[in-house]
């Protein structure tokens, strides 16, 4: 598979640690999130698996190509529009979670419009560039941030005040029933991959992905998932850690670099999780935006030959989340995105089945083609 | 068309100007007429090379075959044809109604300098000339490959300048190259004066802010890029080359690393890329610390600059303009003052202002420290023409950062790898990682 | 193509406008309108209607720190019903804006923290943001207002002394005990360990500090303080420490044995019936580095087995005290409940009650390799 590939979900995964998928399993500690964490490890690859291998069959091809070939217009209208608001609720919680994060510990003097209006300029124009600079983006932004992140990371781990006493009291809840709401937090962590039903059309030579693949994929999902869950824990105990907004921001504020120009490591953690915030919300709402295109045609807005059909999403995604920002509070953020988790389980497993349809339906249209 | 009519047509061209000479040669029954503008042409070559032939042959004949045989030697195709190469020092010569062209030109600006934009201490210190001629030998000497093709387009309405664009037609990017030949086709400026100048002409954005071509004085730098696929452009009477499609990081590059051994090339472009970083971001973070969150620095140093910014009247932003608009001034100045004087003003515009403005208290000392800091890894970027880009750039995030504050600043950074990623520079994109790399079966395509 | 370019050049100028705008909205201050917070004191007020009485300690920015290499501090004090509303009116106290971001070190007040009021005051300190989670959390005797407000003549600018005793940067003493704010959050919560505080003591001729005791404090219970010998011996069970001196004085022997090496382990047992046994083990080397009578190099075995009765003696006293009152500073209910399954687990009273009559092994080895450089 190509490198670009793992980005995609890597970006997903380390991009939710710092969302509410750690504060969602913190909170069900003692009521079956470490087994949920188990299960989700092996349904959480299982889609990942069918999902990839999927789209492999079809190199250079979107979803919603596939679907104009094998669907009807009645349902496949109101369903790209469907997948377009999931993305774009996704990328919108993201840029929630993060603009809260900016006023409760960096600025909090700034007013909340203004620092989500930040991300908001940064990200927007972006969303509309062509996907293969997407990814280069994805490349670049990543070298520079994800290695101090995991030098943060590696501090955590070496620092003597995280007590594996903790951990292991943690870890020993393991016995319980899955919590179903700590399952679909963790499973949205591999819902990295289903960003291909856009970007496929960048993998256009047959990619290949096996069993070394997957493997690579679990492996990096099981590191994530264990630091994202028991770190924040070895750091503030296993009592009372689900009364942290921000497990993890807390969890950097416990860390100290005893002789570095910046001492405090929320600070570095911060701005350098920004990045990966950005990314985040550059992934979900250019997949949400190229969908639109395919729903409505945006070539036949012009106006003295300039086309700005492209530009017409872009008010109504700054108004939503402005609107958004502003009604939403820290709680109702945290039970919104957990809703949105549940639905996800149930959407994407729903998705495979469409996929087997469409897989059918390809091997007609390509008979057909070949006559 | 026959030749009498030519040469009145010619003749007629320069019916007011006394530049054209018109010298008969008449022996033995041989005739000859030569025509040539008496300050281009090297008049010593003429005398040895046609005048001394012309009286020593045995007839016309045999004259004439010499004359086809010369190297410089070339054929008359059509009367504006002639016009032009008469006035690029060719002499016309007429024997019994056949024209001749002989180049004869006498070039002054083909000594070959040395570098001085882009010195080096180790390789080659030749620059280009400022003759075309000159320069592809220059460049011939350097790559000896029979691929290496040279297509000759004359632009500029009026001045008629010569452009060479030089490529291995084996390696070159196809995709680049039409391109290039088709806006040069395009091309309809009146005067083309610099090769520079194109950089701007053949760019079709008014407002980029980032070159799009790359341009050196260096023989080894056209090489190694020829070599790369790249297409390099050079105008008649310009000491400068131009290599397209450039990428960001070709402007990161100096010849030089190639020289030194690995660790050693490792350790300067660690160095320069944190040059870029600091004189791109250094003033913002100021800003974005100072105001916005005095808590991220430790301790130590934030006291250390709240304490040195005790009674500077300005806010942290507005210092960080003064002082950065003096340091702008500085560098312009020296750029314009002959080299006598220009130690005097840096002497005068950096110590005695950057020690009487703290003295004043009208910035702190560690703004001072900040500006030199910048202005110091400015001069780190190899590329002048990034340097002067990184300039206005750094402009910009400041401005962004004293609106947003830190995380703008971040995400400002942000934004611009976007953008420069964003760009193209002749269908290439700009910024990319590993884009030397032209696997020809990389396991992706674009999009 | 050209016309489309200019239509995004306008609409990026659009941006510009509305940056240029919001600019006006900003909140723009400067770092010399910032004071910053160096240490907050909490106390126990005398008016009985403002229990809390709020004492912060104010670096003053000095332009060079060449000219003037002596600190200065001001001081902010003020009683409040609650922590917050005697910061909001030591506020209006200050020209400029008060700062918490650089606060390292928050002190208690004694007295305060016998009127348990530390759920109240750990509330406070872990809500606001900007209160660092690495901050180091001390008790001060006789009060936290005298803590911070003494500067003692070894002070350099900018650095107060009182942080080096905690930052293991400056002086690295085996009496010390750190204690960061996360650090005393999970463990009052936590069931099964108890936070331990460091004192801080004033020694009023000599002008310095005295940090060698501690206190072991939980809920709705007495903090109980650990002597100076206590202290050791909690940082030889849970930090890695360096050196230790201990004074032997038995048979007629008396000398003073360094320890530069220790390694000490515990394991909980719990049997079927919720008796609880705690097994300690401790490995110590080192060599004599004092003596009132002479020393035979033969005699080193002797002089290990002295230490180790010696250390046996200390340790088991030191256990039995914790055991009697109840505090379990070293976590022995965590390494149990890290072992045991949470449904198989004692309910948190249960385990009180179990470790109250715990049976305590304690194994110990020394080595004394060396007596010195003179026999």
């Amino acid at each position: 598979m190509s490198r670009y590939y793992y980005y995609l979900v890597l970006i997903n995964m380390i991009a939710n640690v710092i969302a509410s998928v750690p504060a969602i399993l913190l909170h069900f500690h003692d009521d079956g999130a470490v087994s949920a964490m188990i299960v989700s490890v092996v349904a959480g690859s299982t889609l990942v698996f069918f999902f990839t291998r999927f789209f492999t069959h079809f190199p250079g091809m979107t979803l919603p190509e596939l679907l104009q070939k094998t669907t009807a217009k009645w349902f496949y209208n109101p369903f790209i529009l469907v997948l377009a608001i999931t993305w774009f609720i996704a990328g919108m919680i993201t840029l929630i979670t993060y603009t809260f994060l900016l006023i409760r510990y960096l600025t909090p003097e700034m007013p909340i419009i203004q620092i989500s209006l930040t991300i908001l300029l940064a990200v927007i124009l972006g969303c509309l560039m062509k996907t293969d600079r997407v990814f280069y983006t994805i490349e670049i932004i990543l070298l520079l941030t994800v290695p101090l992140i995991i030098l943060i990371f590696i501090k955590a781990y070496t620092n003597e005040n995280l007590r594996w006493e903790f951990v292991k009291e943690a870890a020993l809840y393991f016995n319980q029933f899955p919590n179903l709401n700590a399952f679909s937090a963790c499973f949205f962590l591999y819902l990295g991959s289903a960003n291909l039903i856009i970007f496929n059309r960048f993998f256009k030579n047959k990619q290949n992905f096996g069993v070394k693949q997957i493997t690579l994929i679990v492996a990096i999902s099981i590191m994530t998932l264990f630091t994202t869950y028991f770190i924040p824990i070895g750091f503030n105990g296993v009592e009372g850690i689900e009364k942290l907004v921000y497990p993890w921001i807390t969890t950097s504020d416990s860390l100290r670099m005893k002789f570095s120009l910046i001492e405090r490591v929320l600070f570095i953690f911060l701005l350098f999780y920004l990045g990966i915030a950005f990314l985040s919300i550059l992934i979900h709402w250019h997949v949400s935006i190229e969908l639109l295109k395919y729903v409505f045609n945006f070539e036949k807005f012009k106006f003295k030959g300039f086309k700005f059909g492209v530009f017409l999403p872009i008010p109504f995604y700054i108004g939503v989340s402005l609107y958004f920002v502003r009604q939403l509070n820290e709680y109702q953020l945290f039970r919104l995105s957990g809703i949105f988790y549940n639905i996800l389980i149930i959407f994407f497993p729903m998705m495979l089945i469409l996929f087997f349809f469409i897989k059918r339906r390809m091997k007609n249209v390509k008979k057909a083609e070949q006559n | 068309m026959s030749s009498e009519e030519i040469l009145l047509w010619i003749k007629e061209q320069f019916k007011n100007t006394t530049e054209l000479t018109q010298k008969t040669l008449d022996y033995d029954n041989k005739h000859a007429l030569l025509f040539y503008v008496k300050s281009l042409i090297d008049q010593e070559s003429l005398q040895k090379l046609i005048i001394k032939p012309f009286f020593e042959m045995a007839n016309e004949n045999q004259f004439k075959a010499y004359l086809i045989a010369l190297p410089q030697f070339q054929k008359v195709e059509s009367k504006e044809q002639a016009v032009s190469e008469v006035t690029n020092g060719n002499t016309l010569i007429v024997i019994q109604h056949d024209l001749y062209l002989i180049d004869l030109q006498l070039a002054t600006n083909n000594q070959v300098s040395t570098t001085s934009v882009e010195t080096t201490i180790h390789g080659s210190n030749i620059a280009l000339s400022e003759n075309l001629m000159t320069n592809i030998n220059l460049i011939r000497t350097y790559y000896h490959q029979a691929s290496l093709s040279i297509e000759y387009f004359t632009k500029g309405e009026v001045n008629q300048q010569k452009i060479a664009i030089i490529y291995d037609k084996e390696l070159v990017n196809t995709k680049a190259l039409e391109i290039i030949k088709q806006k040069l086709q395009q091309l309809d400026q009146q005067v083309i004066s610099a090769s520079t100048e194109l950089n701007n002409y053949l760019n079709d954005k008014r407002f980029s802010l980032f070159p799009q071509m790359l341009m050196t004085e260096r023989p080894d730098r056209i090489v190694y890029n020829i070599a790369g696929g790249k297409i390099a452009l050079i105008l008649d009477g310009n000491a400068q080359a131009l290599i397209a499609p450039a990428v960001f990081f070709d402007f990161m590059t100096t010849m030089e690393d190639n020289y030194h051994t690995l660790f050693i090339s490792l350790f300067v472009r660690i160095l320069r890329y944190a040059g870029l970083f600091v004189s791109l971001l250094l003033p913002g973070l100021y800003v974005g610390i100072t105001s916005f969150a005095p808590e991220v620095f430790r301790t130590e140093l934030a006291l250390t600059v709240a304490g040195s910014r005790i009674g500077v009247p300005f806010s942290s932003f507005v210092e960080v303009l003064f002082m950065l608009f003096f340091m702008e001034l500085l560098l312009e100045a020296s750029i314009r003052l002959p080299k006598a004087v220009s130690a005097t003003a840096t002497t005068v515009g950096g110590l005695i202002l950057g020690s009487a403005v703290t003295e004043a208290a009208l910035a702190s000392n560690i703004m001072v420290i900040i500006v030199s800091a910048v202005a110091i890894s400015t001069f780190v970027i190899p590329v002048n023409e990034l340097a002067f880009t990184i300039r206005i750039v750094r402009l910009i995030l400041l401005l962004i950062t004293s609106v947003f504050g830190l995380a703008g600043l971040t995400l400002g950074l942000y934004g611009l790898i976007m953008y420069l990623v964003y760009l193209d520079s002749f269908g290439e994109p700009y910024l990319r990682l590993f884009n030397y790399q032209k696997a020809k079966k990389s396991s992706e395509g674009q999009a | 193509m050209l016309k489309k370019r200019n239509k995004i050049k306008q609409f990026f100028l659009l941006i510009i406008l509305i940056l240029t705008a919001l600019s006006g909205c900003g909140e723009f201050k400067d770092i010399d309108k910032d004071v910053f917070v160096s240490m907050i004191g909490i106390d126990l007020s005398d008016d009985p209607e403002k229990p809390y009485k709020v004492t912060l300690k104010l670096y003053v920015p000095t332009s060079s720190f060449k000219q003037s290499p002596k600190p200065e501090y001001t001081y902010l004090t003020k009683n409040g019903k609650t922590l917050t509303e005697a910061i909001r009116i030591l506020e209006t106290h200050s020209d400029k804006e008060i700062d918490f971001g650089h606060s390292k070190l928050i002190v208690i007040g004694e007295e305060l923290l016998n009127a348990n009021k530390s759920k109240e005051i750990m509330d406070f300190l872990l809500r606001r943001p900007d209160i660092q989670m690495i901050s180091w959390l001390a008790i001060g005797r006789p009060s936290a207002e005298e803590i911070i407000k003494m500067v003692p003549q070894s002070e350099t600018a900018a650095y107060p002394a009182l942080f080096n005793y905690f930052d293991h940067n400056g002086t690295d003493s085996p009496y010390i005990v750190t204690t960061y704010l996360f650090d005393f959050r999970r463990k009052m919560l936590e069931t099964g360990i108890d936070p331990i505080l460091p004192l801080i003591e004033i020694n009023k001729e000599e002008e310095h500090f005295e940090v060698n005791k501690s206190y072991v404090l939980a809920h709705d219970k007495k903090p109980h303080e650990l002597s100076s010998l206590d202290t050791l011996i909690f940082n030889m069970m849970t930090r890695n420490l360096d050196v230790a001196d201990l004074v032997i004085n038995e048979d007629n022997q008396h000398f003073i044995a360094k320890i530069d090496n220790i390694n000490s382990k515990y394991k909980v047992k719990v049997d079927a019936q919720h008796q609880v046994k705690l097994n300690i083990d401790i490995e110590l080397f080192g060599y004599i580095s004092e003596s009132k009578d002479t020393i035979s190099n033969q005699q080193l075995p002797q002089y290990s087995k002295m230490v180790e009765a010696e250390t046996r003696e200390k340790f088991s006293d030191f256990f039995i005290k914790m055991l009697n009152v109840g505090y379990d500073p070293i976590g022995f209910g965590l390494a149990y409940k890290s072992k045991t399954l949470h449904n198989k687990r004692m309910s948190p009273n249960e385990w009180n009650e179990a470790y109250k009559n715990s049976k305590v092994n304690i194994k110990v080895m020394a080595g004394i390799k060396s007596t010195g450089s003179i026999q």
